[in-house]
């Protein structure tokens, strides 16, 4: 390792890895330190973004919270940020053990972009938009999607700052499956998003691709059902259905083969993750809307 | 045999569960035997500042680094080291051409090379090691090493193994048990069958494998590691390094967690090697991956099983079919499938079995010594074949095992008769009427942990609870004619007495054991346990809880011998034998209170020694039909699980957990339920998550995210509701160890649970969600 920078500031922080390239950004380290520690990443500068404070909280704006993308998952499992952005919230208290949690970042979550992050799904949901800082001060944003699906990528010396994500003041929630009680990676996670203003459901399912996934015929159609201004709770049969829709939309059948014959089955192992899914998405619903 | 040993006794201990019950400790002494006497390391480990071998350090050492093969199965064509050599600070590379002795070894059969030359058997298999100034500088050069690879088709699915070309000059089938107990054309009126698999448990000690070797002026080497067999690695080492015995010397260090072999001697003789070859200390710390690559885990098991019952419920015969994955090397696995043949039925009365047990060589990860041995994949399945059986027979499951249930003076398969204390419906029993843990509608709301964990995705209705039994056994001492043998040495001196023995503290206890022996023979307050290494005498592996019997019986003798020798002067002098004299708390007094004085007066600043050897009764090893003596004793234990399936999900929570045990005497209460809920706790990780698992023979996820081993929110209350104290007359202090037989019947009890509460089979561990889903009853 030939030099570790502590910047004090976004923009001091972007200028010093514009003048070494070859350097690292690292905020909790908890997947990076860990690459570096298997051989897998020989970095040969760290750009640390542990001081700069103005990503450490966040602040509002029209309707939006901008989100510091070094806001540890323990600080977002709080109550007072529980109150905000409730999914986002639950997805930080799931998202590994406590030492994690105390280190690992909102931005390192997506700049890792791995497929179980636990806030990745819930960011979608939301249709969050990322504050990408760049050179001399400039600031440009892309949906969270877009990076996530390697439609847009971070240019040369650029970082993630900020999230942008609308205050929706409605239920909403985040569930996920593990292989034990104690902390665990996701098998399938599903956040459901109600946006009562624009009359939405937006729902994403992590963990189950390289990237969270939209059943976006499912919420228009489950959103159309909904009494907006009423009671806003809907039948048994109905959450079942929209489980059921979003698990089939995720995970659909495999193609017929071109000859006309009957498509092959799914294995068991990938017909027991689309009934997480619907389970997920069913509960989910449920309680979002109870 | 020990004198006091010679007389049994049966007395039962109970206790209730916390808080509500009484402090179990009161009324007990502050030391000696029955004392829960703490551990002298305890708050060093506590604290952090216990030295493991990782934190070893010597001036100017050297890093080693080992290169792996990245294959299964491969044929090497090249090796070149000139890349690796020449990098700077790198102070030597070793290959199979630069071993001086032996090139291969093997814990009980030699057949493993400490570096492949020709071929790779599995993967993470050592091909080569490198010494340099800085662990980078050495895992780069290691990277640096040219190896030219053919690479072939592995073997990895254990059943193909016996139709395949052979992977090893010793063939693919390691040993074949035929065992025929009785008459083979018996039928019962009733039949069930079943097929189990049983996953690929990794000891996953919580320190990964590290240590020193420091070259002597003598040209011996000193490898500081730990090792909780030092005596055999030396040995093994020393072979390969083509040096006398005497000429290295294995110093034992704080050993990080061991449930089955530690430090195999893979990874200390490269060390070795390389502190040999550079004349400098040189010091590996194995990453998490390496460890997970490198060391041997549980035998991968199949098994086929058909059992006959008459119309009652009472067995008639069991036919089984054992098939144990080994991996690409021998280990253990020999003595694992005696083991699972041994006890393929459990412990109940079977007048007539018929199992084939084999053990066959893959290209999967070496299986070797792990607790439980055999045993426990056995107990899953013959476990699952009582709960058939009852559900076919619409017999209560806990009343069928109690119809079958095994007690002494029965005879095994192997027509070894049981001669220790074998109170199985007992244990049974106990567990019977103890009360259940509340629903989770009882209980408040707030204190609901739903299987998914705190806020997860749990939900009341779909969770179903499950009750399930389990009944299992193990033997205790290397089995089949091993020579088991401790020595140990006691000194007094200045009223404080000192143990050499070089049986290695793996956690286990057995230091403290060890001064609890010598505070009640010698009635001194202070002992202390000296560290191990190879200058001292042997005392054998770390396993089968030996070291409670055989170096604990050691230490009493060697104990006994110090005590005669203090007193003899004074029972010559008052003129009685010194049976008739007794120490307690510094004290010794007659039985008459004519005579009292002083330990110290009595030392009159002399020093006492005396050593002695333990060496149990010697067993046979199992014949070709599997028949024999071959099991020294017998640990016998019930559990009885509650557990929560969110049959939705298929997530399993383990709600309780209750033990009763078959204990022979009760040596440090504290300490024997600490050993018995960790065994609980690692079979409920063997269960519900642990499964090492392996791609087409290459390991997946190596890390303790991937390998998920249970966390304190996975760990359920653990009650131990009875132990039975039913001393075992060959025994020394009549007391059998304890920490196997609750890792054996755990998972056996969980999986009969999630069966009782998704009425599906549950045929395989660890326990998959997929098949623990139900469809909810309408």
């Amino acid at each position: 390792m030939q030099s570790v920078t502590l910047p004090a500031s976004l923009d001091e922080a972007v200028a010093a890895l514009g003048a070494m390239p070859a350097a690292v950004p690292v905020a909790g380290g908890t997947d990076l330190m860990s690459a570096v520690n298997k051989g897998l990443l020989r970095p040969s500068g760290l750009v640390g973004l542990g001081r700069i404070s103005e990503l450490r909280g966040w602040h509002y704006q029209d309707g939006h919270a901008l989100l510091g993308a070094g806001l540890t998952h323990a600080r977002m499992g709080r109550p007072d940020f529980a109150a905000l952005i409730p999914a986002l919230a639950a997805s930080a208290r799931a998202a590994g053990p406590p030492q994690i949690r105390n280190a690992g970042t909102l931005g390192g979550n997506i700049a890792t972009a791995a497929p179980t992050g636990d806030a990745l799904p819930v960011l979608a949901a939301l249709e969050a938009e990322l504050v990408i800082a760049g050179t001399g001060g400039s600031r440009r944003e892309i949906p969270v999607s877009h990076l996530l699906a390697g439609r847009e990528m971070l240019e040369p010396a650029e970082l993630i700052g900020f999230v942008r994500v609308p205050l929706l003041h409605a239920p909403q929630v985040f569930l996920k499956a593990t292989g034990r009680t104690g902390p665990g990676r996701a098998t399938a996670s599903v956040a459901i998003v109600l946006d009562p203003a624009r009359r939405g459901v937006r729902c994403a399912v992590g963990a189950i691709a390289p990237m969270p996934l939209r059943p976006l015929e499912a919420e228009r159609w489950i959103a159309s059902l909904i009494d907006w201004d009423g009671e806003r709770g809907l039948a048994p049969d109905a959450l079942a259905a929209f489980g059921e829709y979003v698990a089939a939309a995720c995970i659909p059948d495999q193609a017929p083969p071109d000859d006309g014959g009957e498509a092959p089955p799914l294995s068991p192992a990938v017909l027991h993750l689309r009934r997480t899914v619907a389970a997920l998405a069913r509960r989910a619903l449920g309680r979002a809307l109870s | 045999m020990t004198s006091d040993a010679a007389t049994a006794t049966s007395t039962t201990h109970t206790t209730t569960p916390p808080p509500e019950g009484p402090d179990p400790d009161q009324g007990l002494p502050a030391h000696g035997l029955g004392a829960s006497l703490p551990p002298a390391d305890a708050r060093a480990k506590t604290e952090g500042t216990f030295p493991y071998a990782a934190d070893l350090w010597a001036e100017g050492l050297l890093w080693a680094a080992v290169l792996r093969s990245p294959h299964p199965h491969a044929r090497i064509l090249s090796i070149d080291t000139t890349a690796a050599a020449g990098m700077p600070g790198v102070r030597a590379v070793v290959t199979h051409e630069d071993i001086p002795g032996d090139g291969s070894y093997g814990r009980r059969v030699v057949d493993r090379p400490v570096f492949a030359s020709e071929l790779v058997r599995h993967h993470g298999e050592a091909i080569a090691a490198v010494a340099a100034d800085h662990p980078d500088t050495a895992r780069l050069a290691a990277a640096a090493i040219a190896v030219e690879y053919e690479v072939l088709e592995p073997v990895t699915d254990p059943e193909k193994a016996f139709a395949a070309e052979p992977l090893h000059p010793d063939g693919n089938l390691i040993r074949h048990i035929p065992l025929r107990y009785g008459d083979p054309d018996t039928v019962g009126e009733v039949i069930v069958e079943g097929l189990y698999r049983i996953g690929r448990q990794d000891p996953a000690p919580i320190g990964a494998e590290a240590g020193l070797a420091v070259p002597r002026p003598d040209g011996g080497v000193e490898l500081y590691t730990a090792s909780t067999d030092p005596h055999t690695d030396r040995d093994l080492a020393a072979a390969c390094f083509g040096l006398a015995p005497e000429r290295v010397k294995v110093v034992v260090t704080g050993v990080p967690g061991a449930t089955g072999d530690r430090e195999d001697p893979g990874f200390q003789i490269p060390l070795g090697l390389l502190a040999l070859r550079t004349g400098c200390p040189v010091k590996l710390a194995a990453t998490r991956e390496e460890s997970f690559l490198g060391h041997a885990h549980r035998h991968p098991t199949l098994l086929r099983y058909r059992h006959h019952a008459d119309a009652e419920g009472r067995l008639v015969k069991v036919e089984a079919q054992i098939l144990l994955d080994a991996g690409a090397y021998a280990d253990s696995s020999s003595e694992s499938l005696a083991a699972a043949v041994a006890f393929a039925c459990g412990p109940y009365v079977v007048p007539h079995a018929f199992i084939e047990g084999w053990a066959v060589r893959t290209n999967n990860p070496p299986s070797g010594h792990v607790r439980g041995e055999g045993a426990m994949q056995v107990c899953a399945a013959y476990e699952g074949q009582m709960d058939k059986l009852a559900a076919k027979l619409g017999i209560d499951p806990v009343e069928l095992r109690l119809r079958n249930a095994l007690s002494t003076g029965d005879i095994l398969p192997t027509s070894q008769t049981v001669t220790c204390p074998a109170p199985v419906a007992e244990l049974l029993g106990a567990l019977r009427g103890f009360p259940l843990p509340a629903l989770p509608k009882d209980v408040p709301e707030d204190d609901w942990l739903l299987p998914g964990g705190p806020e997860g995705a749990g939900e009341p209705g779909a969770v179903r609870r499950g009750v399930g039994y389990a009944l299992g056994m193990v033997h205790m001492l290397g089995a089949e004619g091993a020579d088991e043998v401790s020595t140990a040495t006691v000194r007094i001196h200045d009223g404080v007495a000192t143990v050499i023995c070089a049986a290695v503290e793996t956690g286990q206890g057995f230091t403290t054991l060890a001064r609890q022996i010598v505070q009640e023979t010698l009635g001194v307050e202070e002992v202390h346990v000296a560290a191990v290494d190879t200058d001292q005498p042997p005392a054998g592996p770390a396993t089968h809880g030996r070291h409670t019997w055989v170096s604990g019986g050691a230490i009493e003798r060697a104990a006994k011998m110090v005590r005669t020798q203090l007193l003899q002067p004074l029972a010559h002098k008052f003129g009685m034998s010194t049976e008739l004299l007794q120490i307690a708390d510094g004290k010794i007094t007659s039985y008459d209170g004519v005579l009292s004085t002083t330990v110290m007066e009595a030392m009159d600043g002399k020093e006492l020694w005396a050593t002695a050897q333990c060496r149990p009764h010697p067993t046979e090893p199992l014949d070709e039909s599997g028949q024999g003596d071959a099991f020294v004793g017998l640990a016998f234990c019930a559990v009885r699980a509650v557990v929560d399936v969110d049959i939705e999900l298929g997530s399993v929570r383990v709600v309780e957990m209750a033990v009763a045990q078959d204990v022979g005497r009760i040596l440090n209460p504290s300490q024997l339920a600490t050993r018995i809920e960790a065994g609980v706790t690692q079979g409920i990780g063997a269960a519900l998550t642990e499964n090492l698992r392996t791609a087409r023979g290459l390991i997946r996820h190596p890390d303790l995210t991937g390998y998920a081993l249970p966390t304190s929110l996975d760990a359920p209350d653990i009650h131990i509701v009875k132990l039975i104290e039913e001393r075992d007359v060959v025994a020394p202090f009549g007391a059998k160890p304890a920490s196997a037989v609750p890792v054996v019947t755990s998972p056996a009890a969980v999986a009969s649970a999630v069966r009782a509460a998704t009425g599906r089979p549950v045929n395989r561990l660890p326990i998959r969600p997929q098949a623990a889903v139900a469809t909810p009853k309408a």
